[in-house]
């Protein structure tokens, strides 16, 4: 092969642990066809040389399903939020900058604790309600005119690009942002989980629920399951009003 | 317990829609007027002026300083909440937003000064009426006009777009196609309201 080895630049942002100071250090890594970040970040860790040739730490990440199904490798790739799994190369401009999604708390590197969304859905009672003193007996049939927007909406993968675009998620507010938020209307439409519909919508309605969405709309720009987020804002903002209409006139 | 946040924001929406939205069509209104020369205008407050005083104070109170009073502490709150962050996402309604709040920011000083100057010092304790005469004189200032331009068109673009977000916040425009009409629509009446303004602010320099 007489054709050089064609190279591509990562500048990634990196942290040595939670309180340390963050720095930038460069890598070059080989191209190849069908080269995504997640997979130059591995051949970064089997190699850790910048291109001073310093041999350094190996870059710390998170990934799982390498599908975009399981959220875990959302990281700030030129600037936006987004899954580093499904980043594909040849699709972003160069250099890559990567950086870690620092609405949430840096562990080190890229590696960010997401776990504040799972603090979020227990709050806004994330889950159906099936062990109690009755029967168990099959499960309920799903209203077909609503599956489709209830199969939508359970894409969610907690990746938290939408709460790193949302200009009122991070320390100067106490919102949980538009997952979370959305997730109250996956609930609502479970045949079983409709049952607690008020106690989610009032969960909602506390601080840092759903007003103090701003509608910047990013969340549904940036959300890689396309989910349509503001569409389901806006319905829950018309759930919370009757629930509160409801808490006035039903007392 | 009591969802005072959601009152409160909810409050807060209304107010600036309903209750500002009005003051500030009546501005638009009473200023257009002297397009159509002095004596239409001088006889548009005229008729202003025969609310009895009681009344009168009382919608200024009530309908005018209380209402701002509370959507300009509690906006303030609420703008301190976001990180704008358009140069990262530089989307059309992130921008919006943005500008939601920088116009709030431009509208906090500039309504004090209006406020203050025109309504409290010169009405108020200079007891000159308000007439097309003391507007046309005042604004012969180019620093005058050029700010109190600005804050005009700030805050009709912040009630326009309000009206695109209200409609939001109250869940009326659910889907994306309804969303991003009612989103045109209230800028083309922005662009309107603009042109008004442009035309009676040149009209009180150059006539
Ligand atoms: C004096 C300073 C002012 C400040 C600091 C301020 C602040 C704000 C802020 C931060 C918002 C966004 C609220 C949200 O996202 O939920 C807002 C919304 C709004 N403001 Fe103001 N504002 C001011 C004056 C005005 C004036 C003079 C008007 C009327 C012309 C007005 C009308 C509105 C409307 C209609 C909305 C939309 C409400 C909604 O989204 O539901 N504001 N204001
Ligand atoms: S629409 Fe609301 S939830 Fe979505 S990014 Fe904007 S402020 Fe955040
Ligand atoms: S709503 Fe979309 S962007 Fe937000 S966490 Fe779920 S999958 Fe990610
Ligand atoms: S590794 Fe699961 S979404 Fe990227």
């Amino acid at each position: 092969m007489a054709e050089e080895q064609k190279k591509v630049r990562f500048v990634i942002e990196r942290q040595d642990g939670p309180n340390d100071k963050p720095y930038t250090q460069e890598f070059d890594v080989d191209y190849r066809p069908g080269l995504n970040v997640v997979a130059a970040l591995m051949e970064i860790q089997k190699h850790p040389v910048t291109v001073d040739g310093k041999r350094v730490a190996p870059v710390t990440w998170e990934c799982n399903c390498l599908e975009k199904v399981c959220g875990a490798c959302m990281m700030v790739i030129n600037g936006k939020a987004r899954q580093a799994c499904c980043s594909l190369v040849d699709k972003l401009d160069q250099p890559i900058h990567l950086a870690p999604a620092r609405t949430f708390p840096v562990i080190r590197d890229l590696l960010i604790d997401r776990s504040v969304m799972f603090e979020s859905l227990k709050r806004i009672q994330g889950w159906v309600e099936i062990d109690g003193t009755w029967e168990v007996k099959d499960a309920p049939i799903q209203n077909p005119y609503t599956a489709a927007t209830a199969y939508e909406i359970s894409h969610c993968m907690t990746c938290g690009c939408c709460l790193e675009a949302c200009p009122n998620v991070g320390p100067q507010s106490d919102f949980i942002g538009p997952a979370p938020t959305v997730q109250a209307y996956l609930f609502n439409l479970h045949p079983l989980g409709k049952f607690d519909a008020p106690k989610r919508l009032n969960a909602l309605m506390g601080k840092g629920g759903i007003t103090s969405c701003g509608n910047s709309q990013n969340c549904v720009e940036v959300c890689p399951k396309n989910i349509k987020l503001t569409t389901y804002l806006a319905q829950l903002n018309r759930d919370v009003n009757k629930q509160a209409l409801k808490n006035i006139f039903n007392h | 317990m009591y969802n005072v946040t959601f009152y409160l924001r909810r409050l807060h929406s209304l107010v600036g829609l309903l209750v500002l939205g009005i003051v500030i069509l009546e501005h638009v209104m009473t200023n257009a007027s002297s397009l159509g020369g002095p004596e239409a205008m001088n006889s548009g407050l005229a008729m202003m002026e025969m609310i009895p005083k009681p009344i009168f104070y009382g919608l200024e109170i009530f309908g005018i300083a209380i209402p701002l009073l509370f959507h300009a502490i509690y906006g303030i709150y609420i703008a301190l909440q976001a990180n704008n962050n358009p140069g990262r996402f530089g989307y059309m309604r992130n921008w919006m937003f943005t500008l939601q709040r920088w116009t709030a920011w431009y509208l906090v000083p500039f309504l004090i000064w209006h406020i203050f100057y025109l309504r409290i010092y010169t009405k108020g304790i200079c007891g000159v009426p308000m007439s097309y005469e003391l507007l046309d004189s005042y604004f012969t200032n180019p620093i005058v006009v050029v700010l109190y331009t600005l804050g005009m068109l700030a805050a009709l673009f912040h009630f326009c777009n309000g009206i695109t977000t209200f409609c939001m916040t109250w869940g009326i425009a659910k889907g994306p196609r309804v969303q991003s009409v009612v989103s045109v629509l209230s800028m083309l009446l922005f662009l309107a309201f603009a042109l008004v303004t442009v035309a009676f602010m040149a009209h009180y320099v150059l006539f």
